[in-house]
Order: C-alpha cells, then sequence, then structure tokens
C-alpha cells in the first residue's frame, strides 16, 4: 500500500510554476529522498506533502485520503527543519512533547514516550536542558527525536544535515538511516548532496526546474541515468562529457582528434552525441579499448588519486580520472587509458536523452 | 577600580572625547537638576532668595506636607487609574494592531505606516485635537454617541468630574498605541517563521500558536514595552495641560502635573519638588525592570 501517492501535481506562484506534473508513490516504510540543485523545487515539494504550500492542481494523497485542503496539524506528518526549529523558550523535554501535551495525552504516556525516545537517541542527560545550551548535532537529534515521539505517518526532512560539519554529518547519516531501519517509518528525504540520496534512500527522485528528470532505486539511477543532467548529477566525482558523433558504420563513436571507440551495439548513424565516462571506469590498467591520453595534473589523497588527462590531440576536453590508491603517473606522462565500453553512456545532443 | 581604568588603556583618544561630550551632557541637562530637584525637596525654599543654593534643612517635613493635603488620595489613585489603564490599553490594543499587521495581506504596511502618524505628532497637539473630539456641545464623539443611539444626554468629558479623567486617559492611549505597535511588531518579525509551522505540524491551532509560541517568545519585548511605556505614561504632561489641567476640582490630577502645579503655579517649590522625587524613585524601579528585560532579550 501506498502512504503517500502524488499525482499530476502542480504548484504555482501567480505565473510561475515552481512544480510541474509531478507524479511519485512512496510505499508504506519507504525512505526516498528528493534531490537537485538549488531552486529546483525540491524542499516546495517537501512543503506540500506537509501542507506548508498549498498545490495548484493534481492531487496529494495521504493514506488513500486525499489531502490537498487539509492543514498541517491535520495530516498527522512530522517534519525536520534544516533550521531544526527548535522552541527556545522550552527545555528538551518540552520541546518533545510539544504536539503530545497538544493532544493532551496522560502524563505518563507522555513520560514514557518521552523517555524512550531520549534513550533511542542518547538524549536522556539532556532533557533538562534549553536549545541554545546544546551543540548542532545535539540539537539535530532532537529534532529527530521531536519527530519521533510523536508517531507520525510520515516523517520529512528538510535538508537536515547542511548545518553539521563534515565528519558529523557523515556519522548522523547512517544514525538516520539505521534508525529508519529500526522504525521502519515512511520519510522523505530532501538534500542536494547525491551521496546522502544515494547512501539513505531506497528510491530516489531527480528533480530540475520543477520537474521529475528520473526516479527508481539509486543504483539504477547510476547505472542507467536517462539523460545527460542525471549522468552529471548522480556519482562523485561527476562524470566526464566530451562531445562526439556516431561513425558511419553505426556502432562506433567518433571524438576528439580522431579517437574511436567501438561500442559494439547499432547506433543512429551520423547521430551528434554526448560521451559520458564516469572516473571510476577509466582504467590505467586491465581490460578494454585503449585510450592514448596526456596526464595533465595528478592530485593524490592517499587512498584515492585523482589524474586529469587530456585525450592525446585534444585541447579542451579534460577528462578525470579516479585511481583506487596511489598512481605512479605524473604530469607531462602520455599513458594508455583502458575503456570498458560497457560502461559508457551516449545521450542525444539536442534532447540530452540516453542513447 | 583598576579594572576600571583599563577600559580606558585600550581606548583611543577619539573614543574617550565621544563618551565625555555624551556624558558631560548628561550630567549637566540632567544629573544637576535631578540633585538639585532633590535638594531642594530636602529644604525650605523662600522665594525672595531664589538664587541661593544652601537653604534651611527641612528634614521630611515638605514630604509630611504633601500627604497631609487633602486631594492627595485622589492624585494617588487618579495616578495609579492614569498609569494603570492607559499601559493596559496601550500594550493590548498595540499588540493587537502589530498581531494584524505582522498577517500578509494588500496595504499591511502602508497602514501601519499611517498609525505612525499619531505618534510623531505632539502630545500639546494631540490634547488640542481631542479637546475637539470631546467637547459637550458640539464634540464629535458625542454627536457619534447621540447619532448611533448608544446615548440619550451629552456627556461632559471634560467638565464633568466622573469623566475627565478618562477622558484625557482614552487621549493618552491613543497617542502611546503607535509605539507600542511598533515595538511589539519588531519583537514579532524576530520569532522565526519556522517555528510557527513546526507547532503547526505539531498540532497546534492559531490559538494555540499564539499562547504557545508567540507570548512566550515576546516576553522580554513585553517587559521592555511595558517599563518603557510606564516611564513615559508617568512623564506625560502637555496633553494634560492640554485637555484639563489637571481639573475640575482635581478630578484628573495627576502626580506629574500636580507637582508641576505646586512649583510653577502656587510656587510651594518645596512641595513641588517633593512630588517630583517621589516620582523619580518609582521611575528608577521601573528602569531597573527595563534595563533587565533588554538584557534578557538579548540572550535569547
Amino acid at each position: 500500500m501506498n502512504r503517500i501517492e502524488i499525482e499530476h501535481l502542480y504548484k504555482a506562484y501567480g505565473p510561475v510554476e515552481i512544480l510541474k506534473d509531478i507524479n511519485i508513490a512512496v510505499p508504506e516504510g519507504q525512505f526516498v529522498a528528493l534531490i537537485g540543485p538549488s531552486g529546483c523545487g525540491k524542499s516546495t515539494l517537501l512543503r506540500t506533502i506537509a501542507g506548508l504550500e498549498q498545490i495548484t492542481g493534481g492531487t496529494l494523497k495521504i493514506d488513500g485520503n486525499v489531502v490537498n485542503k487539509t492543514p498541517p496539524r491535520k495530516r498527522d506528518v512530522a517534519m525536520v527543519f534544516q533550521s531544526y526549529a527548535l522552541y527556545p523558550h522550552m527545555n528538551i523535554e518540552k520541546n518533545m512533547s510539544y504536539s503530545l501535551r497538544l493532544k493532551r495525552s496522560a502524563p505518563q504516556v507522555i513520560k514514557d514516550s518521552i523517555n524512550s525516545v531520549a534513550q533511542t537517541l542518547g538524549l536522556t542527560h539532556l532533557l533538562e536542558r534549553m536549545p541554545r545550551q546544546l551543540s548542532g548535532g545535539q540539537r539535530q537529534r532532537v529534532a529527530m527525536g521531536r519527530a519521533i515521539v510523536r508517531n507520525p505517518k510520515v516523517f520529512l526532512f528538510d535538508e537536515p544535515l547542511s548545518n553539521l560539519d563534515a565528519a558529523l554529518r557523515v556519522h548522523m547519516r547512517s544514525e538516520i538511516r539505521k534508525l529508519h531501519n529500526r522504525l521502519g517509518a515512511t520519510s522523505v528525504y530532501v538534500t542536494h548532496d547525491q551521496v546522502e540520496a544515494m547512501t539513505m534512500a531506497d528510491h530516489v527522485v531527480v528533480l530540475r526546474a520543477g520537474q521529475v528528470e528520473q526516479q527508481g532505486k539509486p543504483i539504477n539511477l547510476y547505472d542507467q541515468p536517462a539523460n545527460k543532467f542525471v549522468a552529471g548529477f548522480i556519482g562523485s566525482p561527476a562524470m566526464n562529457f566530451i562531445e562526439g558523433r556516431i561513425g558511419a558504420d553505426g556502432h562506433s563513436v567518433l571524438f576528439g582528434a580522431n579517437h574511436v571507440l567501438d561500442l559494439g551495439r547499432e547506433l543512429p548513424v551520423g547521430q551528434n552525441v554526448w560521451l559520458g565516462m564516469r572516473p571510476e571506469h577509466l582504467q590505467l590498467e586491465g581490460n578494454g579499448q585503449i585510450l592514448r591520453c596526456r596526464v595533465d595534473n595528478v592530485e593524490s589523497t592517499g587512498s584515492m588519486t585523482f589524474i586529469e588527462v587530456q585525450p592525446e590531440g585534444g585541447k579542451d576536453t579534460p577528462m578525470l580520472i579516479t585511481h583506487g590508491g596511489k598512481a605512479a603517473v605524473v604530469t607531462g606522462d602520455k599513458v594508455n587509458l583502458f575503456i570498458d565500453t560497457a560502461n559508457l553512456h551516449l545521450f542525444d545532443r539536442e534532447t540530452e536523452k540516453a542513447i | 577600580m583598576k579594572k576600571f581604568l583599563s577600559h580606558f588603556e585600550q581606548r583611543s583618544g577619539f573614543e574617550i572625547a565621544l563618551a565625555v561630550f555624551a556624558l558631560a551632557y548628561l550630567l549637566v541637562f540632567a544629573g544637576l537638576p535631578l540633585l538639585y530637584n532633590i535638594m531642594l525637596s530636602f529644604q525650605q525654599v523662600d522665594l525672595m532668595e531664589p538664587a541661593t543654593l544652601l537653604r534651611p534643612f527641612a528634614g521630611l517635613a515638605n514630604y509630611r506636607d504633601i500627604f497631609s493635603r487633602p486631594e492627595v488620595h485622589q492624585v494617588l489613585i487618579n495616578t495609579l487609574l492614569f498609569v494603570g489603564l492607559s499601559l493596559t490599553f496601550q500594550v493590548i490594543i498595540g499588540f493587537l494592531l502589530a498581531v494584524l499587521f505582522a498577517q500578509d495581506f494588500p496595504l499591511a504596511s502602508f497602514m501601519r505606516g499611517l498609525f505612525l502618524a499619531g505618534w510623531i505628532m505632539p502630545g500639546l497637539v494631540v490634547g488640542v485635537i481631542w479637546k475637539l473630539l470631546f467637547a459637550g456641545d458640539f464634540g464629535v464623539l458625542n454627536h457619534l454617541l447621540m447619532t448611533s443611539g448608544l446615548m440619550h444626554e451629552r456627556i461632559f468629558w471634560l467638565s464633568d468630574p466622573g469623566y475627565s479623567l478618562y477622558a484625557v486617559i482614552i487621549a493618552n492611549v491613543w497617542l502611546g498605541v503607535p509605539f507600542n505597535m511598533l515595538l511589539l511588531s519588531v519583537g514579532l518579525a524576530a520569532i522565526p517563521g519556522d517555528l510557527y509551522e513546526a507547532a503547526e505540524l505539531d498540532g497546534a491551532n492559531a490559538f494555540q500558536r499564539f499562547f504557545g509560541i508567540t507570548l512566550p517568545m515576546m516576553k522580554a519585548t513585553l517587559g521592555a514595552v511595558i517599563s518603557l511605556g510606564a516611564i513615559m505614561t508617568m512623564q506625560q504632561f502637555d496633553l494634560i495641560a492640554a485637555l484639563t489641567q489637571g481639573g475640575p476640582a482635581n478630578s484628573s490630577q495627576v502626580a506629574q502635573y500636580w507637582s508641576w502645579q505646586l512649583s510653577f503655579q502656587t510656587f510651594e517649590v518645596s512641595a513641588g519638588s517633593a512630588v517630583a522625587t517621589l516620582m523619580l524613585v518609582l521611575v528608577l524601579i521601573i528602569a531597573v525592570f527595563y534595563v533587565r528585560s533588554t538584557r534578557s532579550e538579548r540572550m535569547v
């Protein structure tokens, strides 16, 4: 059964359409990530689910009931804000119990649920503190606790980790996912960080300019991007793109200074394309077709080496390679790049759709 | 003392000069008159020799004198009513207006601007305008009350001892509302919008959001506005001068106007100074509350 169903959803501010024809179904217990560049409408979409924004077209269902006009407080959804939005004048216990107190739950019930949630999140010793006395990570945890206490139908997360430092972000990422595994709560998670989306979500929705570009399992988005935008957005470092053309033989692609790669599949002859290659699929040794390159720059992190190369004879087509461990190359070297054509992506130069 | 002096060592001469100028201004135009006033209240003042500084010491005689006067009870009660009622209505109406204009509707900020018109007018001018509104025979207020059928007889707002104080209070409320609205608007604007959204998702209706979020978040601002309003109300002078001059028969007499009348109309300078000194003590107590609430405002 679907917890959330979004059908042909539109949202406009006056003549400006922010969201166009959004269709998403979230089964019960699933963790869905909404991802896209700033201004793509992902936060607005989340806020329409919460009811903080009214939709201007289509239907929005929670548990099968249309909630287009239902006010936020009757939707039974909880939200974790980017700013956490903790009530500054209430201590942590009061912050977490606010919704239960509004519902006039029995004092013992409130106490029990606060204690159990506080224990789950490691907040027990902080219950008497005020929000301003807490660190960023602790506030983040309280914001989550406030949502969990309510046991809502849906959890909404609006970039909850973006105010934390890098190390804490990685830690909280796995904390949230583990929590989700334990509670099994239906969650919608907005982020601009594709690593967060890939690692946490069961289902990823990529948005651009108010439209869904592609949605599916994270690994499917990585393996079979539907267009150049998704291909470039998913994966880190980003995919390399080179302009090319399908050769007269109908199964090879020509690019740069007379370079040819045989893709071994039927392709439209003469078609202008973008050739997409992920840095991790370009090898300095191994099997595959060979591309002669010149090394322009080498950056080593110890565990990983980033090598920027230029196909021989080319000028403005730098390509990035990620090489596990240390690499024995220096700037100016000539190297053979081994390319497994099974991992190559082709996109129409005009429509940018995958071929 | 060392610590106090070390504050100056880190400052440039320009900064010290600025501070000295401000301090000197305060000392000459506020500090000395205050001290002189306190001194007068403990002295026997002879108007034949106004230029002397050292006069016969009177102890608490001046204070005993004012508390033995027949009108003192009425003045005390009037002052209490004047400050209490003015403050209550100014703050409540100001707060409601601030909440109203915090909503998003067409011309909201324009209309808020209009409300400030009352604030920039001198109290004396406001007093004259309200005198016309309150006038018994041809006043606008009486005309409205009679034609709307709420009243069948004219009220002589300013000359009826039963109404005069309330007439002054009404005019003072009108005068003070914009100031309250402005300060409270600033406080409201400082409350982050996502707190209301979080509360809404937590299940709070508009009523619960007001009492659960707005009011507690406004505590510091309200404290500051109330204490500042109390001080300003206790200083309200020109409005009373324009409307009733404390009359008829002291029915709208309040302490600050009484003090002025004693000192400069009946020339009982010692008694007037004693009243002023008592007011000063009250204002100081309220000022402590004001400083404390602005301090906690900064903490949030």
